[in-house]
Parts: structure tokens; C-alpha cells; sequence
């Protein structure tokens, strides 16, 4: 399902993506709008469930803003496929995107995050972030930041690290009288919290770290 | 409280601890002192249940059970706390979330009920006064961005927030400026009582001036090689742990 979106100039949109099926968006924002996007995979009764989200987001005209965050928690054999691309066609947009993944199990999923900013689109911030942990050995996590370049008066980063839940921080915790499973929670909600704090809702933070907890409890 | 015999262990297949003998009765300090490398690090990993050491001989009880086939949650909940020689940075677990848990935790062992939010407050702010924690610190993320003092104090403060019977300090004074030392170690003399028992393990006889000591080890080559009062403390100083190949 394709998804197109204008924001007019000035308009706020916020879209939240929670478990949300095959889509495909295309936002275009045009002068001063902003965009907060949300991309939210959570334990999931059907355990090969998969999600292919695209996303791609075009700036019209100056004063752009976009920020994409994520987070997702795969088990069994799920897959969550994610690609972006954020193309700055005209100079002073704004644009970051942190995506976060813990996959268990058999889970595999991969995040593609496209970044162009074009020669004219100069005084432009562009940032991208995928942190990743595997809870498993048979857990398979891809990412594949493409940027292209073309203005040279441009602030732009990207960084992408896969690792493990830090077993001296779960030692720590259980000298601390506390079990392993909770101390496992207390870790990936803390590796969540970067996003979770974001969300414009804080009902919707609840849910989600109460989503966790029972996956994990 | 605590009888060890004959304990060997081994980390990546070395082996470190080779046949380790001590006991700790209820109300005593015990001091152990060596050299580095010696074992010390190991000794208070196995006793605390650290996954990467493997004990491949001997045994050790606690408080009358057996100390090596339990959890390292339930060697905790039991009584015994390590302050960590290298406390560990934990970026997004805040200090008060991170104390709520284990301190429930461990009620939660004992058959008592979690702590009402506002007792628990009320405890942290006791504890915080008895070790000298500055407030700052305890709004943080657990250990994050302190400095190597504070770290080794907010040890000391988790000490007195659980209460053990056993507490083992793992180089606790090491990094710390005379002051710092001398608040860490009033605030370990007041959680002493005649229940609880401490196992301190240093390089410098100056910690033993404050939290006086009932018995000196010295720990080398991963056994107990000798054995004394306090006054074996300022013999090493002194000294150096060179004498020790001299026969006495
Ligand atoms: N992960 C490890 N793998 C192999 N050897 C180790 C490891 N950790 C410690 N050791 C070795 O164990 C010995 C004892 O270390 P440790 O207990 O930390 O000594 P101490 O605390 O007395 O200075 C040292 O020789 C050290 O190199
Ligand atoms: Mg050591």
C-alpha cells in the first residue's frame, strides 16, 4: 500500500507505524513543516510475521524538518525489513533518524537508510543512527547506511554498531540482588529509552516498556 | 558466616586459585593483602558467582548453605555484596530505578513487602547522608560519567541501602583521596555490627588505619600464604611482600 503525503507549509504531522503491515509512504514536506515518524515492531503472537516498511521522505523547500525514530523487538522467526530515504532537495532541512532493533531467536531484520542531499541544498543537518542487539547467535541484523553527498557546507553523520547485552551489566545487577530476566528488562528498556523518551505520548511509553517487560519476563 | 576449604578456580582454563582456606566468623574484618595478579579479583568473582570462573575443586558455605551451586541474585539476596574493584557504567538504568529493584528484591527474600515509594526515599536520603553521596549523583544514570571516587563511593552507598551480612570491598580505597577514604571507611565501621562480617582487600596498610582489621592474609600465588594480626599489615608495608619467601 503506497501512502502519499503532502505537508503543507508549516504544517506539524506526527506518524506513528505500530506493528503496522507492508507499507510504503512517501512524504513530501514543503516550506517549515515538520515530521515526527515513528516505526514500532513489538513481540507479536504470529512468530513469521513480516514487516517491510519504506519510507521515503523529500524536502520542497527551506526550513524542513524531519525526525524518524524506531524501535523494534523481534522473536521466533520475524522479520521487520526497514528502508528510508531522505532526500534533501533544497538547503536548510533538518533530518534525523535513530533506529533501534533487539532481535531473539531466529529473528532477522535489516535497516537500509538512504540520505541524499542534493549540490544546491547547502546548510543542511543530517543525521542517522542504527543501534542493534542480539539476544541470540542465530539472530541476523543488516544495515546498509548509503549516503550521497553533493552540498559541501553540510553537517552529516551516520553510525551503525550490532552487539550484545553487556554481560558485565547483568553481573552487576545480579550482585545487586536482582534476577537476570529483570535486570535483562532494566537493560533493554535502557537501551530503548533514547527513543521511548521521544514519543509525543506517554501512555504510549507505558505500553510499550510494559511490552517489553512481558516479552522478556 | 563464611568457610571456604581448599578452593580452586580457573578462568580461560588457567588456573588462579589454588586451594584457598579461610573462614570469617560473625562481627570480624578480615584483611587480605598481596600482590597483583595474586588472585584477589578471582577470589571475590567466585564467591560471588561470576560466570567466566569455574571452580574445579574444594568448597565454600555461607550462612551454613552451599555457597557454589547458587545464583549470583541469590548469593546476593542472601547477605553477600561485592563493592566492585571496577564498578560498571550502566548508560539508561537510573540510579533510583536501579536501587528500588534490588533493594525490593531482597525484601522480597526476606518475606517482606516492597517499600512504599515514599519510604524508600526516605531511606535513600538516610543512606545518602551516612556515606556522604552528593544528590547529583543518585539522579544519574547507575555509575555513568562518575569520576573513580564517586564511583567507589556509590558502592559503599549501595552497601548501605542492602544491608549485607558479607560484604567483600574489592580495592574499594584504591583511586580514592585521603578524605574520600576516610568518609568510605566511617561509613563502612557504621553499617559494622556484631551480625555482619567484612572481607577488605587492599595494597595499602593507610585503609587498615580506618577500618582496623581482626586478621591479615596474605593472598599470593592464589593461596593464603600467611596469616596475622593487624600488625602483619604494617610488617608488608614495611617490608614489601618480598619477606614472605624468607622462611619465618
Ligand atoms: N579473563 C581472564 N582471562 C585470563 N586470565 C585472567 C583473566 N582475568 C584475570 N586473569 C588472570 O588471573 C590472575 C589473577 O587476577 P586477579 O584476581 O585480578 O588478581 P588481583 O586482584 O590479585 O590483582 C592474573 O594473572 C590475571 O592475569
Ligand atoms: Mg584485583
Amino acid at each position: 500500500m503506497l501512502n502519499e503525503i503532502i505537508l503543507h507549509p508549516g504544517e506539524h504531522r506526527e506518524i506513528i507505524l505500530l506493528n503496522e503491515p507492508d507499507t510504503n509512504w512517501h512524504i513530501i514536506q514543503e516550506a517549515n513543516s515538520t515530521l515526527l515518524l515513528y516505526v514500532i515492531a513489538l513481540p507479536h503472537p504470529n512468530d513469521e510475521v513480516q514487516w517491510h516498511t519504506a519510507i521515503t521522505v523529500e524536502h520542497k523547500a527551506t526550513g524542513c524538518k524531519t525526525e524518524m525514530y524506531g524501535l523494534a523487538l523481534l522473536h521466533s522467526q520475524q522479520q521487520h525489513h526497514l528502508t528510508t530515504r531522505v532526500l534533501h532537495n533544497v538547503g536548510g532541512g533538518y533530518s534525523s533518524q535513530l533506529f533501534k532493533f533487539v532481535l531473539d531467536d531466529e529473528s532477522k531484520a535489516s535497516f537500509k537508510g538512504e540520505l541524499k542531499i542534493m549540490p544546491d541544498a547547502q546548510q543542511v543537518e543530517a543525521y542517522q543512527t542504527n543501534r542493534n542487539i542480539l539476544l541470540s547467535r542465530q539472530a541476523e541484523m543488516t544495515t546498509e547506511p548509503q549516503l550521497e553527498i553533493y552540498a559541501d557546507d553540510v553537517k552529516a553523520s551516520h553510525g551503525a554498531t550490532t552487539g550484545q547485552l553487556d554481560d558485565s551489566a547483568l553481573f552487576y545487577m545480579q550482585q545487586r540482588c536482582i534476577s537476570r530476566e529483570t535486570a535483562r528488562k532494566l537493560l533493554l528498556c535502557a537501551f530503548f529509552e533514547d527513543v521511548l523518551r521521544t514519543l509525543p505520548n506517554e501512555q504510549m511509553q507505558e505500553d510499550i516498556v510494559e511490552k517489553i517487560n512481558e516479552y522478556i519476563g | 558466616m563464611l568457610e571456604i576449604k581448599n578452593l580452586h578456580a580457573s578462568i580461560a582454563g588457567k588456573e588462579i586459585l589454588k586451594g584457598l582456606n579461610l573462614t570469617v566468623h560473625e562481627g570480624e574484618v578480615h584483611a587480605i593483602m598481596g600482590p597483583n595478579g595474586a588472585g584477589k579479583s578471582t577470589l571475590s568473582n567466585v564467591l560471588t558467582g561470576h560466570p567466566a570462573y569455574t571452580v574445579t575443586a574444594g568448597e565454600v558455605f555461607f550462612r551454613g548453605k552451599n555457597l557454589l551451586t547458587m545464583s549470583p541474585e541469590e548469593r546476593a539476596r542472601e547477605g553477600m555484596f561485592l563493592s566492585f574493584q571496577y564498578p560498571v557504567e550502566i548508560p539508561g538504568v537510573s540510579m533510583v530505578n536501579f536501587m528500588r529493584t534490588a533493594v525490593n528484591e531482597k525484601r522480597k527474600h526476606e518475606g517482606k513487602p516492597a517499600l512504599s515509594a515514599t519510604d524508600f526515599l526516605k531511606l535513600m536520603r538516610e543512606k545518602k547522608a551516612l556515606v556522604g553521596m552528593d544528590n547529583r549523583l543518585t539522579k544519574r544514570s547507575v555509575n555513568e560519567g562518575f569520576s573513580g571516587g564517586e564511583k567507589k563511593r556509590n558502592e559503599i552507598f549501595q552497601m548501605a541501602m542492602l544491608e549485607p551480612c558479607l560484604s567483600i570491598l574489592d580495592e574499594t580505597d584504591s583511586g580514592l583521596d585521603i578524605d574520600a577514604l576516610r568518609i568510605v571507611a566511617e561509613g563502612v565501621n557504621a553499617l559494622k555490627t556484631p551480625h555482619t562480617a567484612s572481607i577488605v582487600i587492599t595494597h595499602y596498610q593507610r585503609l587498615l588505619d580506618y577500618i582496623v582489621p581482626d586478621f591479615v592474609h596474605v593472598l599470593a600465588d592464589g593461596k593464603i600464604v600467611r596469616t596475622g594480626g593487624k600488625e602483619l599489615a604494617l610488617e608488608l608495608e614495611d617490608k614489601g611482600y618480598a619477606f614472605l619467601n624468607e622462611k619465618p
